[in-house]
């Protein structure tokens, strides 16, 4: 009987279980105490305990089932030579935008513009963390915590505990300029832990955008409040061409009326998996959360696992994951809708498809559906497979060159997952920074 | 123009014969039609001509101005001058009309070893081209083919064929699914097409298409051959008796 | 079907008139009386003696008995799963009964003219025919004279042991063995020696292996290269005792070229507690054979509140071991407090086909967790899977399934539809999909959607003069329509009454 015939999903073990990096980890912030009281330090304690209690997680654990948790656990990451990724992105290059640097995980103020935008108060995490009574430490942590629930994110709570630094952002209007979260690294086994806190006051609208390489591993968490009627759109593009190794959490609370956006452009990595927990807990708020993922090597595995709860009214939440896989590459795909009893005229829609070029490539999907209201429009759908050869002979028979059509139709395959960025101008940038790539790609 | 000789095709997967020896020439400035039941092998004869994957050569060669068809990939034959209006237009979501029509116009220049056209250049000849099919700014903003009806599917073929400018244009089953306005304007794009130097392959069921595109010569095919050749009054005889007379007739001979 | 004095209704398309007959003609639960008889007993709970006194029972050769011994060792090392979305009190396994038959069925009867009236009566009150006769199996009081007459294979299984298989002798003629797999294990060693655990071994699951050490009776199919069984087989499965589980086992091989069609049905009493049912079926598949597997589950689902009702543990699979294999697993499952049950298809041999249609209605407190796994490990295998879940009162409904490509599984394809219905805002419908594609040359394709019963469609019934229970029955029957027609004509009929009992009391 082949392993595979057998659906065996096991629960996960109550009993504690740290790694002995997590003990490590444990030892190293009892022995050095913080300097000063930080406004963060209970719910950063309260982290450290829900983590003990919950252990890591183990290869059976099913929220594990496709990506193995090791490499976000290991002492020290493989390095990444500094010139493998020198100087900043281009993407985003052009836009008018307010910049915050964050080196090796801290902020560094030189780099950075002047934290000063109209209807914007920003500051780094380690400067908002020296003032006992500034609202980071009621915010710090809470969605993390909440979003542990039911399912665990062991390395989310990880992030709460020991963050060193992050942005601290609260918005009270419209901001008038994106905010970009730029990571650079000085040194390259840099191991970071980087924890950024959105809130966004009613009506309040931001764009963030987010890219750079955080480091040779990084743990980021992104926790995002929006009040009623706040927009937030998030585009991510964390850097391409380089073993990165990244677990990246997003969780998001949107009250009545608000709205959060989130698109990531993926490209290759090594170990990569991004967790987006999002709840829609007003009437009529809406959650959309976007990837496009190129994956070129064996190497490349690249997670994407989603948790979208439903508890408003009349909610909105569209989950859109394209994936092209080649060379040997993994793509995975978690998603999952939970309405909740009483979250009624739920509009749910999930589409994740994978793109695989060639035979070595895989994908690994669990789309999930769990609903308790009845009054629901609740949908999945996931493909799996080659290029349309039909659609590549009519290319051909028009004249274009098969590598080119080949890029043409990878872009097509795409499209749905672009379109998710609103904003027309960073959409074409992010579409014209797919095409060089595949462009350079089907070359070699 | 174009040369098929004893043309041998079987389907790749299963050892079927479809073409069992198709012999036909096309001279320059001429307009062939190919008409046969279902199943006698005329789109599969469309679908080998230029180049698609699933059928297998066993016999025969096709040349095109005697460059030798078969052996070249899809694109080079598009860029030799061929081109083929598909019986069912490909769907391509998120890639613009016009996005589309410039790569193939440029890479077959490219190919061709001519300067790609300029996006101003590019323009102005396509909104004159489109005008021409009744394709407005909006068909030629859309995907490719997505959410284009039966008509404009086929007029767009036609865009294309009048953009790219081939040499020789085979025309698979291009009335099937028109009404009777959609074919004639269809019609008139490819009659404004012909000339001295441009040779069109019509396959088609039925003999309506070819009231409008008049045809020098008119085959008949039927089980992987060509039974029967004369001028246009072929074809309404065919119209008249239906395949089965001159089927009856060609047996019997 | 025939029923007096139908009402003048306008039908939808996709719903048949019958159903809006039935509705009107029928009660609920209709199996829930018991058949008082004297019984045998073996000693409460489980353990190494109650497994031996199985085998002796059934007059076992050693190796069956050791079989079952070495599953039992193994099974005691194993424990209850707990992945899928059940919520039941924890099962005390000591508190049952594994062994329980009529007395009259001491002595074995020698041919059914020799079993227990009463026996034979408790079947025909259940609408299966044990007579060698002509009938329309599946529809009861069919009094006008049947338009499609076809003739039904049956082995009646009642607790533990099979207590009649009809059309034996003739099936002999076309060389088909048919018989209960305690008969097969002494009659046909060799055969039961090689396909039995081949298909799901001793230690596949929890449940299973409790089965292969407790079976006590089922069925036993061998149809013989290139025969065509010249008619449809099936077993009923009655549990009428007390604190009973039944265990049955059911071994299908279809030799090379072969075809044969099997149904299951089910019943069972109404209890106030709730009663263990934990089977296997295990179908193997030779080259170029086609076995056709449907099953209309109703086992009593429990009372309003939750009581009784059967736990239903089922492992079931199929292995199409050879080239151009083909199987086809059609289920409908409206009973059960609890059903736990994913029938399988293990594509091995290239261009062998699986699919799975699957209707599961949960109403009250009843819960269902089903599904189903296609494995493609050979080139060029396709697999189908239809699944409706409908949901009401508080039930929870969930599909799970899997479906995966093996690397060497080129060139294959899938396709998935899965589409629940809820029906009331108290209950649940869940979806949980596995794909896992390791090679890119085949197609995988999943779509799931999740809704409300149509209101539109409800109010255009109720304003051709439905009531409310009748409208709702007809659209589920729609909604169920691709899976019905799946079915072979006599489960189809009896399948549509009851998704229309089956959803009683859900509205209003």
């Amino acid at each position: 009987m082949p392993e595979a015939a057998t659906i065996q999903t096991p629960a996960v073990e109550g009993a504690p279980r740290l790694s002995p990096a997590a003990q490590q980890l444990q030892a190293r912030l009892a022995a050095t105490p913080p300097p000063h009281a930080r406004a963060t330090d209970a719910a950063r304690t309260d982290a450290l305990d829900r983590l003990s209690a919950q252990g890591l997680p183990g290869p059976r654990d099913e929220y594990w089932r496709y990506t193995d948790p090791a490499p976000f656990n290991t002492q020290a990451p493989d390095p990444i030579a500094l010139d493998a990724a020198s100087g900043d992105p281009t993407l985003f290059a052009g836009v008018d935008k307010l910049r915050l640097v964050f080196v090796d995980g801290r902020f560094d103020a030189a780099a950075s513009d002047e934290l000063s935008l109209a209807g914007v108060e920003i500051a780094p995490l380690s400067q908002a963390d020296a003032q006992p009574d500034h609202w980071v430490g009621d915010a710090y942590g809470a969605l993390e915590k909440q979003g542990q629930s039911p399912a665990a994110r062991p390395f989310a709570a990880l992030n709460t505990a020991i963050a060193t630094d992050g942005a601290v952002i609260r918005v009270t209007g419209r901001a008038a300029r994106p905010v970009q979260i730029l990571y650079r690294r000085s040194d390259p086994a840099a191991d970071v832990t980087i924890h950024h806190v959105l809130r966004l006051e009613a009506g309040a609208d931001l764009t963030l955008l987010e890219n750079g390489l955080v480091g040779a591993r990084g743990n980021i968490v992104i926790e995002a409040d929006l009040a009623p009627g706040a927009q937030l759109h998030h585009v991510a593009a964390h850097r391409a061409g380089v073993p990165r190794v990244s677990n990246i959490h997003l969780f998001g609370r949107v009250a009545e009326g608000a709205s959060l956006k989130s698109f990531a452009l993926s490209v290759d990595g090594r170990h990569l998996r991004t967790e987006s927990v999002i709840e829609l807990l007003g009437d009529d708020a809406v959650a959309h959360v976007a990837c496009a993922m190129l994956g070129d090597g064996t190497s490349v595995h690249q997670d994407d696992t989603v948790f979208i709860t439903h508890t408003g009214l009349r909610g909105e939440s569209r989950q859109v994951f394209k994936k092209v896989l080649k060379n040997g590459a993994t793509g995975v795909f978690q998603g999952k809708i939970l309405v909740r009893p009483g979250a009624q005229k739920t509009d749910g829609y999930q589409i994740s498809q994978a793109l695989l070029l060639d035979e070595n490539s895989q994908f690994l999907a669990k789309p999930e559906l769990e609903i308790y209201a009845d009054d629901v429009k609740c949908s999945h759908g996931s493909t799996t497979g080659a290029l349309d050869e039909t659609a590549l002979f009519y290319l051909r028979s028009r004249g274009v060159p098969r590598e080119r059509a080949v890029v043409l139709l990878v872009l097509s395959f795409l499209a749905d997952a672009l379109e998710e960025v609103e904003d027309e101008a960073l959409r074409a940038e992010i579409a014209d920074r797919l095409e060089e790539w595949l462009t350079a790609r089907a070359k070699g | 123009m174009l040369q098929i000789n004893n043309l041998h095709v079987a389907l790749e997967d299963e050892d079927k014969q479809i073409l069992k020896g198709v012999t036909l020439t096309v001279p320059a400035g001429q307009v062939h039609a190919i008409m046969g039941p279902n199943g006698s092998g005329k789109s599969t004869l469309s679908y080998v001509l230029s180049g698609r994957d699933g059928y297998e050569v066993t016999e025969g060669q096709a040349t095109l101005e005697g460059h030798d068809l078969l052996e070249m990939e899809p694109e080079e034959r598009a860029a030799a001058g061929l081109f083929l209006a598909f019986q069912y237009p490909v769907e391509i979501p998120g890639v613009g009309n016009m996005t589309f029509l410039r790569t193939a116009v440029n890479a077959q220049r490219k190919a061709r070893g001519e300067d790609e056209l300029s996006a101003g250049e590019f323009l102005k000849l396509v909104r004159e081209r489109a005008k021409a099919l009744d394709i407005d700014a909006e068909m030629l903003k859309r995907p490719v083919n997505v959410g284009f009806s039966g008509g404009e599917k086929k007029r767009n073929e036609i865009l294309q064929m009048a953009m790219l400018e081939p040499r020789m244009c085979i025309l698979d089953e291009t009335d099937s699914g028109l009404d009777v306005d959609a074919m004639r304007l269809v019609a008139q794009g490819v009659n404004a097409l012909r000339a001295p130097d441009r040779s069109f392959l019509v396959i088609t069921h039925y003999q309506r298409l070819l009231d409008h595109i008049v045809p020098d010569v008119v085959h008949i095919m039927n089980d992987g051959r060509i039974v029967k050749s004369g001028g246009p009054e072929l074809a309404l005889e065919v119209e008249q008796n239906g395949y089965a007379d001159i089927l009856a007739e060609v047996a019997d001979a | 079907m025939t029923v007096q004095d139908a009402p003048e209704i306008e039908v939808r398309e996709g719903v048949d008139r019958e159903t809006v007959e039935t509705v009107a003609s029928m009660g609920s639960y209709k199996y829930g009386w018991d058949t008082e008889i004297e019984m045998e007993y073996a000693p409460k709970g489980l353990n190494e003696d109650i497994v031996r006194l199985i085998s002796q029972k059934n007059e076992e050769p050693e190796w069956m008995t050791e079989w079952r011994l070495a599953a039992f060792r193994r099974w005691q090392t194993m424990t209850e799963p707990s992945w899928a979305m059940l919520n039941y009190p924890e099962i005390d396994f000591q508190d049952q009964y594994y062994y329980a038959r009529p007395k009259s069925m001491a002595v074995r009867p020698k041919s059914l003219d020799e079993v227990d009236p009463k026996l034979l009566a408790t079947y025909e009150k259940l609408g299966i025919p044990l007579r060698e006769q002509e009938i329309l199996a599946g529809v009861e009081g069919a009094d006008a004279a049947p338009a499609d007459v076809r003739r039904v294979a049956v082995d009646a299984v009642f607790d533990s042991v099979s207590v009649g298989t009809t059309f034996q002798d003739e099936l002999a003629k076309a060389g088909v063995i048919f018989c209960p797999i305690s008969e097969a294990i002494r009659k046909h060693p060799e055969l039961v020696k090689k396909y039995l655990g081949s298909v799901v071994p001793q230690s596949d699951n929890y449940y299973a292996t409790l089965n292969s050490a407790v079976f006590s009776d089922g069925s036993f199919v061998y149809v013989p290269p290139g025969v065509r069984c010249p008619m449809e087989l099936s077993t009923y499965f009655r549990i009428n005792a007390e604190n009973t589980g039944q265990f049955e086992r059911t071994l299908i091989i279809a030799d090379k070229g072969s075809y044969v069609s099997y149904l299951e049905g089910c019943t069972a009493p109404k209890r106030d507690t709730a009663q263990l049912h934990a089977a296997v079926v295990e179908i193997v598949i030779l080259e170029d054979a086609e076995v056709k597997y449907s099953t209309v589950q109703n086992w009593f689902p429990g009372d309003e509140e939750g009581r009784g009702g059967i736990y239903n543990f089922v492992t079931k699979r199929a292995d199409c071991r050879e080239p151009r294999a083909k199987v086809m697993w059609t289920q409908v499952e409206t009973g059960s407090a609890i059903t736990w049950k994913y029938p399988s298809c293990i594509l091995r041999g290239e261009e062998s086909q699986g699919e799975f249609y699957s209707i599961a209605i949960t109403n009250n407190m009843q819960q269902a967790d089903t599904g189903t796994k296609m494995i493609h490990l050979g080139k060029n295998t396709r697999s189908r899977i239809v699944s409706k879940g409908i949901s009401a009162g508080q039930a929870q409904n969930t599909y799970r399934g899997l479906v995966s490509m093996h690397p060497r599984a080129t060139d294959s394809r899938n396709y998935t539809q899965c589409d629940s219905l809820l029906i009331g805002d108290r209950c649940g419908a869940h979806t949980v999909p596995y794909i896992e594609v390791k090679n890119s040359s085949s197609r995988v394709e999943h779509e799931a959607t999740t809704s409300k019963v149509d209101e539109d469609q409800l109010f255009y019934c109720r304003a051709r003069g439905m009531d409310e229970e009748e409208a709702v029955a007809l659209v589920v029957n729609g909604f169920c329509r691709d899976v019905l027609q799946a079915l072979p004509m006599e489960f189809a009929m009896e399948a549509q009454a009851l998704v229309a009992i089956s959803l009683e009391g859900s509205v209003g």
